[in-house]
């Protein structure tokens, strides 16, 4: 296994891919971090601190890691049989089981490179808003990309599966691209839309409370499948948002607390990828590799 | 050292290979003929792990890697540690400089640092990459990565070689020196196997051939004994060129003009001499004669009729 994992490791970090995704993060990250500042926009707490993060991290910067995660992943095999490479490295000693796991694990590294990257950025970021650097903020902004990381992760493998599925790098991009636009984002939105839909009254108004209880049991219910939703649901539970005479009030109670909360949440991520990669392996070890 | 018994493989709509029997013996040079589509690289690859054929029986040295419709993948594994594999068509990483590759596929055998750097740069220097073996394999020729590629499979010192058209792409010097090295490794005691559609390649290197059409093994044996069928079931053709124009509509032989004073001689055998007789007795002379070696496609047509 670890050949497949020093292969794929050291010819990904001699490619371009890893920069472009580094590249792209920076470029999202710090503009967001000077504009909040030219704005004057102040973090005094662990607060307001995961708050900046919590909508810096997990809205904008994991779509694009989203996205570059799936096509990794959807051109990860059959690229390697167009061009012939794997012909080369499977004709060495090695088990496809021991390849393939090699493999994964260097595209999950990879990953965890880039979001540990994104981690120091963001948590300098919200510092220079005046953010209390602590030991609690490091570990929270840790706990919230490590999250970001399973939901890589299981992009990743369901981009193996397309890749395994369907010969042509192409054409796998081209679908990794339909499913991603499909299944993350305009399923989700119709779910939440049919889940919200009961208390949008006739003019307009919402009860929001309302429908953003039954729009979270819909995600977890139909929406198993996105991790990015379900990492939604357990980074809001991270907070606390109480209503005391008329004012709003938010406590910060941890990622943890919010994992704890949304268990099933946070399950479906880990099985889901699970699943995903045992039908990637089913067929790695079938498939003929040209 | 190759064993195949039976080997039948079907891709989706097509039937590659047709219940093929082969067997390489140690020590050998064996040249794989085949027209293109005759099923080479399916063979090649089945023996490698690397497709999945659906019946037979594959041993290479003494380990029985396929049977039954499966592999034996820990046996497979063994055996992959003595072979040496190049493939077709095949590129390495794009990204990487012959060095950098020959290190990474090195570590696939765990062979030790210091031996590690003596390995990779002998190879470098008999493949002849000492200029380019830092600059990335991304801006090869073709020549250059078919060389870069046969370094790979001889990384660790194999006692077969697997070689799929190993020389497409070589210049003529290439091919000499590709020649030599396969020599090279016979006089060291080694097996190779190596495909090609070209008979010009098998010749001077391979003490064995065997001709493999529509998935079947049709011919097998030396390259003499292999083109003298050939020539019996071909003809000869032979191309001549007169000083003059000759009327040759009563020769005894099949003859077609190819242009000015230049004719097309197709015989069941070898009638150089009388050809040479019938020009000078109708008062011409012959500027140049040669036999013309019949490509292998045309032979091969013949073959499978
Ligand atoms: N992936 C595939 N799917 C379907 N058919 C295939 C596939 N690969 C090869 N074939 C078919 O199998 C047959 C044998 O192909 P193979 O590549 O083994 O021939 P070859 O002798 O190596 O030819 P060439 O000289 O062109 O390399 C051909 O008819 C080819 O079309
Ligand atoms: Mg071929």
């Amino acid at each position: 296994m670890w050949w497949g994992f020093e292969l794929e490791f050291k010819s990904t970090l001699r490619t371009k891919k890893l920069w472009v995704i580094l590249g792209i993060m920076t470029l999202l990250y710090i503009p967001s971090f000077y504009i909040a500042k030219s704005n004057g926009v102040k973090v005094e707490s662990l607060n307001d601190a995961m708050s900046v993060l919590v909508g810096n991290v997990n809205s904008s910067a994991s779509f694009f890691i989203a996205i570059l995660a799936i096509l990794m992943g959807a051109t990860a095999i059959n690229s390697e049989i167009e061009k012939g490479t794997l012909r080369v490295a499977m004709s060495k000693p090695i088990r496809r089981i021991s390849y393939i796991l090699g493999k994964f694990t260097a595209h999950a590294a990879i990953l965890l490179l880039a979001l540990l990257i994104a981690t120091i950025i963001s948590v300098a970021g919200v510092v220079s808003l005046g953010a209390p650097l602590g030991a609690e903020l490091f570990k929270e902004a840790t706990l919230l990309n490590m999250l970001l990381l399973l939901a890589m992760i299981q992009l990743v493998a369901l981009g193996y599966i397309l890749s395994t599925l369907i010969k042509s790098s192409s054409t796998a991009l081209g679908a990794a691209l339909a499913i991603f636009f499909v299944i993350f984002l305009i399923v989700p939105s119709i779910v939440q839309f049919v889940a919200m839909a009961p208390y949008i009254t006739s003019d307009g108004e919402i009860d929001l409370q309302k429908a953003q209880e039954r729009a979270d049991e819909y995600t977890k219910k139909y929406l198993f499948f996105v991790p990015t939703s379900q990492i939604d649901i357990i980074v809001r539970d991270a907070r606390n948002i109480e209503l005391s005479s008329g004012e709003l009030k938010m406590n910060y109670l941890g990622i943890v607390h919010g994992i704890r909360e949304n268990l099933p949440s946070f399950l479906s991520l880990v099985f889901m990828t699970i699943a995903y990669l045992a039908i990637t392996f089913y067929r790695f070890l079938r498939m003929d590799l040209r | 050292m190759i064993v195949i018994e039976n080997l039948v493989k079907r891709y989706k709509d097509v039937t590659a290979l047709q219940g093929l029997n082969l067997e390489v013996k140690p020590g050998q040079i064996y040249g794989f003929l085949g027209p293109n589509g005759a099923g080479k690289s399916t063979t090649i690859l089945s023996t490698l792990g690397l497709i999945f054929p659906q019946q037979g029986r594959i041993q290479l040295f003494d380990l029985e890697v396929f049977r039954d419709g499966k592999y034996d993948e820990g046996k497979l594994v063994e055996a992959k540690r003595r072979i040496g594999y190049m493939p077709e068509h095949a590129t390495l990483w794009d990204f990487l400089t012959p060095v950098q590759t020959l290190d990474i596929i090195a570590d696939a055998f765990k062979i030790p640092k210091g031996e590690k750097e003596k390995r990779i740069r002998e190879l470098i220097e008999l493949v002849g990459l000492e200029d380019a073996k830092d600059r990335k394999v991304g801006k090869f020729s073709k020549g250059m990565r078919q060389r870069l590629l046969l370094a790979q499979a001889l990384i660790n010192d194999p006692d077969l070689l697997i070689l799929d058209e190993p020389m497409n792409g070589l210049d003529p010097m290439g091919i000499a020196e590709f020649k030599d090295i396969i020599r090279e490794q016979k006089k060291a005691g080694k097996t190779v196997f190596f495909s090609s559609h070209i008979l010009a390649h098998v010749e001077e290197v391979c003490d064995t051939v065997g001709v493999i059409v529509k998935g079947r093994l049709v011919l097998e044996g030396s390259l003499e004994k292999i083109k003298e069928e050939f020539l019996k079931k071909a003809g000869y053709v032979i191309i001549i060129e007169t000083n003059k124009p000759v009327d040759l509509s009563n020769a005894p032989w099949n003859v077609s003009p190819l242009g000015e004073n230049k004719y097309r001689i197709t015989a069941s055998s070898d009638v150089r001499e009388d050809v040479h007789d019938f020009i000078t007795s109708k008062g011409a002379k012959i500027l140049s004669m040669q036999v013309k070696e019949p490509s292998l496609e045309e032979i091969f047509l013949k073959v499978v009729e």
